[in-house]
């Protein structure tokens, strides 16, 4: 057995704190199902009394669970209990970990979707060569004045317009970022993105060196438009205020054809978006979860940056917000309709099982292979450090009853013992591919260990896994951070797309690498002006089941005071 | 030389348990008498001596087409007749039921012709002609597979396969279809989807702890055998996985 450093069990004082107020044994094997029904929830009795104020108040029955539930057995018939979202000692209901009833994962995802990055270097070479207007700091500065007060949705060069709601609209603004150090000094503070500020020196360095003289903006256009159309609206939005803002602030013509070549760039050349479109079968625009890259994903977190040599507290970061947004609201409810996603996902981020296991990979990994990144990228490594926390897991599973009925289903355990598995793996050979190959013979491990592993859809992908992890064949394999929510057997699987993107980011992280996919989404989300706090996803999800999170893009100004 | 099937690798008492279960050849032990219609009334399809819906004529009246599949095959009878496809669905304990999602599949394709058979964490579902569906339930439910206590015959409301044992001893039902009555019997009182039952079903003692960590096919370290101790079986496993990630890699020899 390795030595242990670090992972003590960390789910146990969660777990004794939880089952206290039943006051049992976590370690017993049996209890007493009290069948107590709704009332141990103080959320499901407020929504029992919320259920039947809007029943009377619209004429229509609604929230009903006593009489609808089982034919009558409502929930509650075993234990419910709170959880404790990892690693923040905060203790939540269940049910606000549903992103409906959470404001902080809402803006996670409306934070995403409604971001673009966009090169400035065609458009300043459209301005300089083809206009032969001068841009120089100056220039610039005032162009971002212009472009922040456009960009929300003002009128720059017309007469007679509707303009938005600055109040309604004070999540939208533009920033910008270079590598260059002196032309970062010559842009107005509250203009840049200070990668010298936002990242320790050697993540800095690297990052600079990798983006160089080119400029960036990071365009979050306002969260109500997203939400009131989709991500694809984000380049569009932005780049219809850019080309404006161009005209403004460079006294352009407005509608020369030159003012297509700024189009252009802001629409296509010079764009990145957050995710692809899918193809038809999924019909979803840019900026949608499905076509969002696990290494891209990984890159939008940015606990790294905060936790730089805690490589393991950084991918459970990923892996959480991960869980979120593709099992939660990508796979929940954009693909499937469902609402029992939440369930499955919350796994990964509550209890600090994940925790507890990742970390004992870790210490494995450390222990037998004198650090991470040291291990040989060999399959038999894979094999061993994947087998070691994968047997390790189950053995917690099994030795604390409780801690398996908390984990109740396959697909939490199956989610939670891979990706420590993965992770563990990544760490030790700093190769995202070697983890997910650690994360495939986990799956096989637990399906033959216990006979059953998750739903069905685990059959799909988990059983041929092993298989394309390095396959050579483009359509069949694919660096892991370039793999993503649509990629062939990932797109309708719960429990699985979180722990990718954890592995993803596992691997530079272990090499504490400035980024993981693309430096200018890492500057990007770098950024503390925005509503969600990327670099403590955890944290913010607790914040916002405990509604302590102020998001954006709320219509309060607009709509009556509730009675 | 014939090929002898192996079925599973593994060299303690969990791993020779799955390979009997999956052995046509082995013979499976009666435990308990459970008559036709207990089956009929626990799987709540139709009504105890009512006649079979179907959902075809039969094949005979037909009029098949001229098929040389269809003469290699020789149809259930439930096929033959046109019966619907039902199914019985299980949920089996964490703590040492015999029978375990994965290992039922298995067994019933390699035991029973026409099944479909479908394996989730929480639950093992068999599909197949309703008379023919009849005869497997019956053995599933009164040989070694089944412990009333830890095995349980679950349509819909699974939840209970990983939770702590009641103080009784029995695995949590949220639906309590079945009961631990005073005689120390199990008793249904309700069918598989959890339909009140007009008169209970009595599917016997539940075994004792000792004979199941003896017939049990799962791994578990807490008082049974721990996956670590097979150490024959996870060899196995992580050699299936190199060879099909080399494979993958470069796919040929």
């Amino acid at each position: 057995m390795a030595k242990i450093e670090r992972a003590q069990k960390l789910f146990l004082k969660t777990l004794k704190t939880r089952f206290a107020n039943w006051g049992e044994d976590v370690q017993s094997g049996k209890t007493v199902y009290k069948r107590i029904g709704l009332s141990q929830s103080p959320r499901k009795m407020e929504w029992v009394k919320q259920g039947n104020a809007v029943a009377l108040a619209r004429g229509i029955s609604g929230y009903d669970p006593v009489r609808c539930h089982c034919g009558g057995i409502p929930l509650g018939q075993r234990q419910l209990m709170t959880y404790e979202v990892s690693g923040t000692g905060v203790f939540v209901e269940g049910d606000d970990l549903h992103f409906v009833n959470n404001a902080a994962m809402q803006q996670m995802w409306d934070d995403i979707r409604r971001t673009v990055v966009v090169g400035m270097d065609l458009a300043h070479q459209t301005l300089q060569k083809r206009l032969g207007k001068e841009v120089t700091p100056e220039t610039i500065n005032e162009f971002l004045h212009v472009l922040n007060h456009a960009m929300p949705g003002a009128a720059v060069v017309q007469e007679h317009m509707v303009e938005t709601s600055p109040a309604l609209t004070d999540d939208c603004y533009v920033k910008v970022y270079t590598g260059d150090d002196e032309m970062a000094d010559s842009i107005e503070p509250q203009f840049l993105i200070d990668i010298n500020k936002a990242f320790p020196a050697k993540q800095a360095e690297q990052i600079k060196g990798s983006i160089g003289k080119s400029m960036w903006q990071a365009v979050h256009i306002p969260t109500i438009v997203s939400r009131t159309c989709d991500g694809g609206t984000a380049s569009r939005w932005s780049a219809m205020q850019l080309g404006m803002s161009y005209i403004g602030a460079y006294r352009m013509c407005a509608g020369e054809a030159a003012t297509a070549d700024l189009a252009f760039a802001a629409k296509h050349a010079g764009l990145i978006e957050m995710a692809n479109l899918l193809p038809a079968r999924r019909a979803r625009g840019p900026n949608e979860p499905g076509g969002l890259k696990f290494g891209l994903f990984a890159d939008i977190i940015q606990a790294d940056r905060k936790y730089p040599n805690d490589p393991v507290r950084s991918s459970l970061e990923v892996v959480a917000a991960g869980c979120m947004l593709y099992d939660q609201i990508w796979l929940g409810s954009y693909m499937s309709g469902g609402v029992g996603f939440t369930q499955y996902a919350t796994a990964a981020y509550t209890d600090n099982v994940l925790d507890d296991f990742s970390y004992y990979g870790a210490d494995y990994v450390k222990d037998k292979y004198k650090g991470f990144t040291k291990a040989p990228q060999k399959q038999e490594v894979v094999n061993d450090i994947a087998t070691e926390t994968t047997l390790y897991g189950m053995e917690q599973y099994e030795t604390f009853p409780s801690l398996l009925e908390d984990h109740f289903g396959g697909s939490q355990r199956a989610t939670v013992l891979a990706a420590a598995s993965g992770i563990a793996c990544a760490l030790g050979t700093a190769n995202s591919n070697a983890g997910l190959s650690g994360w495939y013979l986990s799956m096989l491990l637990h399906k033959e260990g216990w006979s059953r592993l998750g739903f069905y859809g685990y059959d799909l992908q988990d059983q041929c896994g092993s298989a394309n992890t390095f396959a050579i064949r483009s359509d069949e394999g694919l660096v892991n951070e370039l793999r993503g929510a649509n990629y062939p057997n990932y797109a309708m699987n719960v429990g699985h797309q979180g722990g990718y993107a954890g592995i993803a980011g596992a691997a530079h992280f272990a090499r504490q690498d400035g980024w993981s996919f693309d430096p200018r989404i890492k500057v990007c989300f770098a950024d503390p002006g925005l509503p969600f706090d990327f670099t403590e996803p955890r944290r913010m999800f607790a914040k916002g089941a405990i509604r302590e999170f102020m998001p954006a893009g709320e219509r309060s100004l607009i709509i009556p005071a509730r009675k | 030389m014939a090929y002898k099937p192996q079925f599973c690798a593994g060299t303690t008492k969990v791993a020779e348990n799955r390979r009997n279960f999956m052995n046509p050849a082995y013979k499976l032990q009666k435990i308990r008498d459970i008559s036709d219609e207990d089956v009929v009334l626990i799987m709540g399809h139709r009504a105890p001596g009512s006649a079979y819906p179907t959902t075809h004529p039969p094949l005979s009246e037909a009029g098949e087409p001229k098929c040389p599949v269809r003469k290699l095959v020789t149809p259930l009878d439930g096929a033959k007749t046109g019966d619907r496809v039902r199914y019985i669905q299980f949920t089996d304990s964490y703590w040492f039921a015999p029978m375990h999602p994965y290992l039922r599949s298995y067994m019933a394709s390699i035991r029973y012709r026409g099944v479909d058979p479908g394996t989730l964490s929480g639950r093992q579902i068999v599909e197949c002609r309703e008379r023919d569906l009849e005869k497997i339930a019956k053995e599933l439910i009164s040989t070694e597979c089944f412990d009333p206590a830890r095995s349980g015959i679950r349509g819909c409301t699974v939840h209970g396969h990983s939770l702590r044992l009641d103080e009784d001893g029995m695995m949590f039902d949220m639906l309590a279809r079945r009961i631990l009555d005073k005689d120390k019997t199990v008793k249904y009182v309700k069918d598989q989807v959890g339909v009140p039952l007009d008169k209970p079903v009595n599917v016997g003692k539940p075994m004792d702890e000792k004979w199941l960590k003896a017939h049990t096919t799962i791994y578990n370290s807490n008082g049974g055998t721990g996956f670590r101790e097979d150490k024959e079986a996870i060899e196995f496993i992580q050699t299936i996985h190199s060879l099909r990630t080399k494979y993958g890699f470069m796919p040929k020899e």
